[in-house]
């Protein structure tokens, strides 16, 4: 692009994000890694015929172009014995050969994709389905304005070498596009197998694949709760980052009216978003309702004042958001909180202390703090104590074992 | 997940291996659908100068498409519908595409048929919608004089004033 501008050139040439970005790479020595974003990826794994991602990829072997392997037997079948990207006569199959070690490598990248297209059938036959015109503009619409709010953060450079964490499932990038808009709050699945996943996710809000960005527009919703590009720190090297790991780092600093105000309009989408959510646990999923509950989690104000060692080590991101389906129950908080505040806590300290020993209250009256019972889901304590409109309130206190 | 079957589901199964043939057409329609479907996110996502194309009605496989006619051609500022018809082996095959709105130009007939190389033998998978619309964009600037589906317009193409006087008295607004 630099180069071009030098030149006095004003012509765009169809160059793709990664050949206008790209500039020479030192040879990698040590053990370092480095990101690379999958939406400057995503030309590069694409078969250009269907537009997906390649599948048993064939390779010609004289212009070296890549297909899927049933996208272009059926070319050449069907067409023009000639490459379709460059017209490079082809004349049998025995112009192609297979390309297993890109196969490995897209399976590397994206190592849940049979799980991310299951997804991404149910979603393309519901919309079939119910597919009327208006839902269709509808949801795309919904997607481009997504897309919009994540694009300001495209031009950034990819934060420095030591971050390790990009490689993000496939499902996952669905919502690196929705992480923009969809900002704010933690996802907490009720499931308490999916409340921490071990897996690593993308704390860039603009990488996904266009494929993706259309699942998103097909569903209008987001399934991976990564936090807004906008505000995300380049976060450091965390081999065993969880995915609520990565998004609290910007989550904790956010202002709350900021995150109420954004998520209002994110819920309009969440009947969708729940029910993706819960397709990954219990098999045959059956869509939930739309069940979901805004919570503001704050440390006890007497029991554990600003005095309290946690707290303090804590600092602010001893206020937790939480979003979460009213299913969840008091327990699933406590699971959360004691994984969650280990992983914010120094390493140091969280040795020192086992933070299991919790206490979860409502306060529904001001000075009054009601200590709540494990198996009460949020539903029935959002129905029972606070009644109100706005995120339930909760407070937690620690005891030492 | 292997144990915890549903016997209704199963059932289906069965019935689907036997109707193997109906059951592999559908999957076919179902890539179709999918290209498109990604076709139709990058059209809307580019928002390209002059062209625009969307589905019409509930069919997937039936599109209409616009063309601005390109700046300084006869054709300047004059929008053009054209309809788009998805074969079910497409990409690997050719969409018909028509002038909708009437386009007086050598290589379109009076029917709207268009006379273009990569709608015919120079069809290749690649190509897309968007491709599509632009080429007949260009070729509305450009026509190809020596191979005429209207004999009358490429022999007017010469004289370029009288030539727009005749497109302008084609042209209705759709």
């Amino acid at each position: 692009m630099t180069a071009s501008d030098q030149l006095g050139l004003t012509k765009t040439w169809e160059l793709s994000l990664y050949e206008l970005h790209r500039t020479p790479q030192d040879p990698v020595t040590d053990h370092t890694e480095i990101a690379v974003s999958p939406r400057s990826l995503h030309n590069e794994l694409m078969c250009p015929i269907c537009l997906d991602m390649l599948r048993k990829t064939m390779t010609t072997k004289e212009c070296l172009h890549r297909f899927c392997s049933d996208c272009i037997v059926t070319a050449l079948r069907s067409g023009n014995k000639e490459c379709p990207t460059c017209r490079k006569k082809l004349v049998s199959k025995r112009s192609l050969r297979p390309d297993p070690n890109f196969d490995l490598l897209i399976s590397k990248i994206y190592p849940s994709r049979d799980e991310y297209e299951a997804h991404q059938e149910r979603v393309l036959a519901k919309l079939n389905k119910s597919h009327s015109r208006e839902a269709l503009m509808n949801s795309i619409k919904e997607g481009i304005k997504v897309q919009s709010q994540s694009r300001p953060n495209r031009g950034r450079k990819v934060n420095d070498a030591s971050v390790a964490v990009e490689t993000e499932d496939v499902g996952g990038g669905v919502g690196g596009v929705g992480g923009g808009g969809g900002g704010g709050g933690e996802n907490l699945a009720p499931s308490s197998n999916a409340s921490v996943q071990p897996a690593t996710i993308n704390n860039n809000g603009n990488n996904s694949l266009s494929q993706q960005q259309q699942s998103q527009v097909a569903s209008g919703a987001t399934l991976s709760p990564s936090a807004s590009g906008r505000s995300t720190p380049s976060q450091p090297p965390s081999p065993v980052s969880s995915s609520v790991s990565s998004i609290s780092k910007s989550m904790g600093k956010r202002p709350k009216s900021v995150l109420t105000s954004e998520r209002s309009e994110e819920s309009e989408n969440s009947s969708e978003r729940t029910e993706q959510t819960d397709t990954e646990g219990e098999g045959p999923s059956e869509p939930l309702t739309l069940n979901e509950i805004e919570l503001v989690f704050k440390p006890h104000p007497t029991e554990m004042s600003g005095e309290n060692p946690l707290v303090k080590a804590l600092k602010e991101n001893s206020i937790r958001y939480i979003k979460t389906t009213g299913n969840a129950t008091v327990d699933h908080l406590h699971k959360y909180l004691a994984m969650r505040l280990t992983l914010d806590l120094d390493s140091q300290l969280s040795t020192t202390h086992n933070l299991l020993n919790f206490c979860i209250y409502i306060s529904p009256n001001s000075g009054q703090y009601v200590q709540l019972n494990g198996n009460q889901t949020l539903g029935q304590v959002n129905d029972k104590y606070w009644k109100v409109n706005k995120p339930l309130e909760m407070f937690y206190s620690w005891k030492k074992t | 997940m292997a144990q915890n079957v549903n016997p209704f589901l199963e059932l289906q199964t069965d019935a689907a291996k036997q109707s193997n043939d109906s059951k592999k057409g559908s999957n076919d329609n179902h890539a179709v659908t999918k290209r498109l479907h990604n076709e139709l996110m990058t059209l809307m996502m580019n928002q390209d100068k002059g062209i625009s194309a969307f589905p019409e009605g509930e069919n997937f496989f039936k599109w209409i498409g616009t063309i601005i006619g390109p700046k300084d051609s006869a054709y300047e500022s004059l929008k053009f519908k054209l309809s788009l018809d998805f074969p079910h082996s497409y990409p690997y095959t050719a969409p018909q595409v028509k002038f909708i709105t009437p386009c007086f130009h050598p290589n379109v007939d009076n029917g709207g048929n268009i006379c273009l190389d990569i709608l015919k033998d120079k069809w290749s998978a690649l190509y897309d919608v968007r491709t599509i619309l632009l080429s007949i964009q260009i070729l509305l600037g450009e026509p190809n004089i020596d191979s005429p589906l209207n004999a009358l317009a490429a022999s007017k193409w010469q004289k370029q004033e009288e030539y727009k006087k005749y497109v302008i008295d084609a042209y209705k607004e759709a």
